[in-house]
């Protein structure tokens, strides 16, 4: 008797619990962004006729009950430690750790994309490139499954395939390999990009193949960014990992620069310090997503220009290879129509290059 | 609304537990009337009108049969339940299965309906007419009360997904159950059974199952795990789902039939089918099968009673002709199985291999979305068409998935229920009991809030 009294008391703990959560759940306050996935909460979605009758109401109330969860993160964390540890997985949605590295799985090679892709470039390139007489070169940025995927026994993509394609599908463009000059070490630990401080090296690489000047780290001193940096798949993968310091390479030349952004129509700077507040500290880079900007370098040695067609990776390693030129062009075209380019830029013998990381090319549908 | 979602577990079904203990006798019909609704016309408002004409029709039409003095009378009145159902059965599930499959045959390109399938449709029907039936043999008497026989009919712990309540079983508790804390955490611990089946096996197996889709690298070995994911995922889904409606009903008083007893167990498909389902075989046995004569006829006959009744077992389960083979690929194993006695006779161990092997195959036609995507994978199973017998990605998930297929394998055996019977009673027993019902809530929790949403398998049917 006592021990049924005693069961049945401790199987109520299960049901208490069931009940706390419910509480939190129905009168938590509600929040507006979640930090860690940087996007905006689903709100208590408006309750009327209309909304009852369409079935919205219902819809958004799902989401609703699942973004303002209690803890949200906290139970995010506790599925990807379960996943992780107590399954086994390889994976959570397709994040894996390796060497202390969260890396998104890419895989498999999508040749529909980098179908896609080329067809985007050589567009580019029948439309504005082909009668410029411009130098154009094409430099893929390897993601870190590239440095990480086979040695931890995850899906490796088939990168030679991948780097064969573009070289191929762009005979009218130098390939640039980056990949010898970059290592896993020049990642962040939690993040899709590379470091800046670290790039010296791809930069150097990139320089010579334009024939310009190389950076010198020494001439680039390297700042820290006080704020501690989660990056994109610190929230992704749910686990708890250690945030990053942030360092960006400046120098007096990179500070007298101006950045025109074609978009706002207003002048800005290389390092955008005020987007240390921003949900994405990588957007100091030349202020994040951007269309298209025009860097003036008013100490460039040379009247040279150079335009850069590229994706967020970009936006970190223009920088470094302003030094010898009077102006750098950077169009991204997830965001701005190819066709429309004429409208603002003038392709007249400008150095041209390409640089675009593999997880854009390997998802290359938003290219434009 | 789905059990193994957010909404229902944090909001719905919180606020109608508390409601329905704070009112007391027949209010609580009501409360279960009104939150069935509200469950029902979560996912589809607008055909609340169908489940309210489906009550109506069939309290009047029982009430009828019942009040009738006249056999002809009865029969009219269950001919006429009988035909309406499966008539707007036949229009919201069959119609555009029916126009697509003539229009193939005779070239004709006849516009289709595209109604929206309600929720739970085959489900309710099949009860509604279980209780005509019985009352029209006499077995039961009809319900008086609107409020007692809607609540039934729509009671959403086994609305959408079943098990396939007979009136006949729950006529009583419908008016008189009883209700005590033990039943309410017994109920409790059975549901979070369910939800960790549905949420920490189902759903992982689901998703190898479609990764395997995806994959453009497919090879032998893929074949074969894709096959025995997607069994161990339709068997955690839907006896998890069958967990969940029976643990939910005894939080509410009542008892529920069991529809899942170790299938993957059995040696015979004889016994999957007593075994798998259980709800659904027994009642096409008592309201199909024995009316048509079952085995007590010429041999002919049987044969066509057979054949009949696993056509309507497969069209049951989807309308596509892949599921009408598989149902009927189960009829000839179960006549196969009645005419070769040497089949019985061959050791355990190849029986079982052999129920599993079927059983295995029928669910890949179960789950493809044609004939020649069916082929291509039973083709791949064995190496077919030049399929390699290893690629990258299967390794990869063979060791990703090798400890939740353990899990999964063992949990279609009695081997965790019998453990849980033999330290059930002891003291460490009693501790871990409710730490694992813990656990399985949180980690429960922890998928549904990073997952999105994943709609039960047997939604549709």
């Amino acid at each position: 008797m006592k021990n049924i009294k005693l069961r049945t008391g401790l199987l109520l703990i299960p049901a208490v619990l069931w009940g706390a959560l419910t509480v939190f759940a129905w009168f938590a306050p509600e929040k507006d962004i979640s930090e860690t996935e940087r996007r905006p909460l689903a709100q208590m979605p408006e309750i009327s006729a209309d909304t009852l009758l369409s079935g919205s109401f219902m819809e958004k109330f799902d989401d609703f009950a699942l973004d303002q969860f209690p803890l949200r993160d906290s139970f995010r964390t506790i599925k990807s430690l379960f996943h992780f540890y107590g399954l086994q997985q390889s994976d959570n949605n397709d994040i894996y750790i390796a060497d202390g590295y969260a890396v998104k799985q890419e895989y498999p090679l999508n040749l529909d994309s980098v179908s896609h892709a080329l067809d985007r470039f050589q567009h580019l390139y029948d439309k504005y490139l082909a009668s410029s007489g411009s130098d154009i070169h094409m430099a893929i940025i390897p993601d870190k499954g590239y440095y990480l995927a086979e040695k931890s026994g995850h899906l490796t993509l088939d990168y030679e395939a991948l780097f064969s394609a573009f070289e191929a599908g762009m005979p009218w463009a130098d390939f640039i390999d980056l990949t010898d000059a970059l290592s896993i070490e020049d990642y962040y630990r939690t993040d899709i990009h590379w470091r800046q401080e670290n790039l010296p090296d791809a930069a150097a690489v990139i320089c010579n193949h334009l024939g310009v000047t190389p950076p010198e780290p020494a001439d680039f001193p390297m700042e820290e960014i006080e704020r501690p940096f989660y990056g994109v798949y610190y929230g992704q993968a749910a686990l708890p990992m250690e945030p990053e310091i942030m360092y960006f390479r400046k120098n007096n030349l990179l500070d007298s620069c101006w950045v025109y952004n074609y978009e706002t129509g207003k002048y800005g700077r290389i390092f955008d310090l005020s987007k240390q507040d921003s949900r994405d500290l990588y957007d100091i880079f030349l202020s994040g997503p951007q269309s298209l900007l025009t860097i003036e370098n008013p100490h460039a040695v040379t009247g040279r220009e150079l335009i850069v067609f590229r994706d967020s990776f970009g936006s970190s390693m223009v920088p470094l290879l302003l030094q010898d030129y009077a102006k750098v062009t950077l169009v991204d075209i997830r965001y701005i129509q190819i066709d429309v380019l004429d409208r603002f830029l003038e392709f007249n013998g400008q150095d041209v290059l390409f640089l675009y990381s593999v997880p854009v090319l390997n998802n290359s549908q938003t290219i434009k | 609304m789905v059990f193994s979602s957010i909404p229902f577990l944090y909001y719905f079904l919180p606020l109608v537990v508390l409601v329905y203990f704070l009112v007391s006798g027949r209010g609580r019909n009501t409360v279960l009337l009104l939150s069935s609704l509200v469950f029902y016309g979560w996912g589809e408002p607008k055909l609340l009108g169908l489940m309210v004409f489906t009550i109506v029709l069939f309290y009047l039409c029982g009430l009828a049969i019942g009040g009738a003095k006249e056999q002809k009378q009865k029969k009219f009145w269950l001919t006429v339940s009988v035909v309406i159902s499966l008539a707007l059965l036949g229009l919201f599930k069959y119609a555009d299965f029916f126009i697509g499959s003539f229009s193939s045959l005779t070239g004709l390109s006849l516009p289709l309906i595209r109604l929206s399938l309600p929720v739970g449709i085959s489900f309710y029907t099949f009860q509604c007419l279980s209780y005509t039936v019985d009352v029209y043999r006499g077995q039961v008497q009809p319900q008086r009360s609107l409020l007692s026989f809607g609540a039934y009919v729509t009671m959403f712990p086994q609305l959408i997904a079943g098990p396939i309540v007979r009136y006949a079983d729950i006529a009583r508790q419908l008016d008189d159950r009883s209700h005590s804390l033990d039943a309410f955490l017994l109920g409790l611990r059975r549901f979070l059974v369910g939800l960790g089946k549905k949420v920490i096996l189902a759903d992982n197996f689901a998703l190898l199952a479609s990764l395997f889709r995806q994959s453009e690298e497919k090879s032998v070995l893929f074949y074969w795990m894709y096959a025995v994911a997607f069994m161990l995922n339709i068997y955690f889904d839907f006896s998890g789902y069958s967990d969940m409606a029976i643990g939910l009903g005894r939080i509410f008083g009542f008892h529920f039939m069991e529809n899942f007893n170790y299938p993957y167990l059995s040696r015979s498909i004889t016994e999957f089918w007593r075994r798998w389902h259980m709800s659904l075989g027994s009642w096409f046995r008592d309201y199909v099968y024995i009316p048509m004569g079952g085995n007590r006829v010429s041999k002919a006959r049987w044969v066509f009673n057979i054949f009949t009744v696993w056509m309507l077992t497969g069209l049951w389960h989807g309308a596509a002709w892949n599921f009408v083979l598989w149902g009927v690929l189960f009829g000839v194993a179960l006549m196969a199985e009645k005419w070769i006695p040497g089949l019985q006779k061959l050791p355990g161990v190849l029986r079982h291999g052999y129920v599993l092997l079927l059983v295995m195959l029928s669910f890949v036609l179960f789950n493809a979305e044609s004939f020649s995507q069916a082929g291509a994978d039973i083709a791949g199973l064995f190496g077919f068409g030049g399929v390699p017998l290893v690629s990258a990605p299967a390794l990869y998930y063979l060791k990703s998935y090798a400890l939740l297929f353990l899990f999964g394998i063992v949990g279609t055996t009695p081997v965790v229920k019998q453990c849980a019977g033999k330290i059930g009673d002891s003291k460490a027993g009693t501790v871990l009991e409710p730490l694992l019902l813990v656990f399985l809530l949180l980690v429960c929790t922890a998928y549904l809030v990073d997952g999105s949403f994943s709609p039960f398998l047997y939604f549709r049917f």
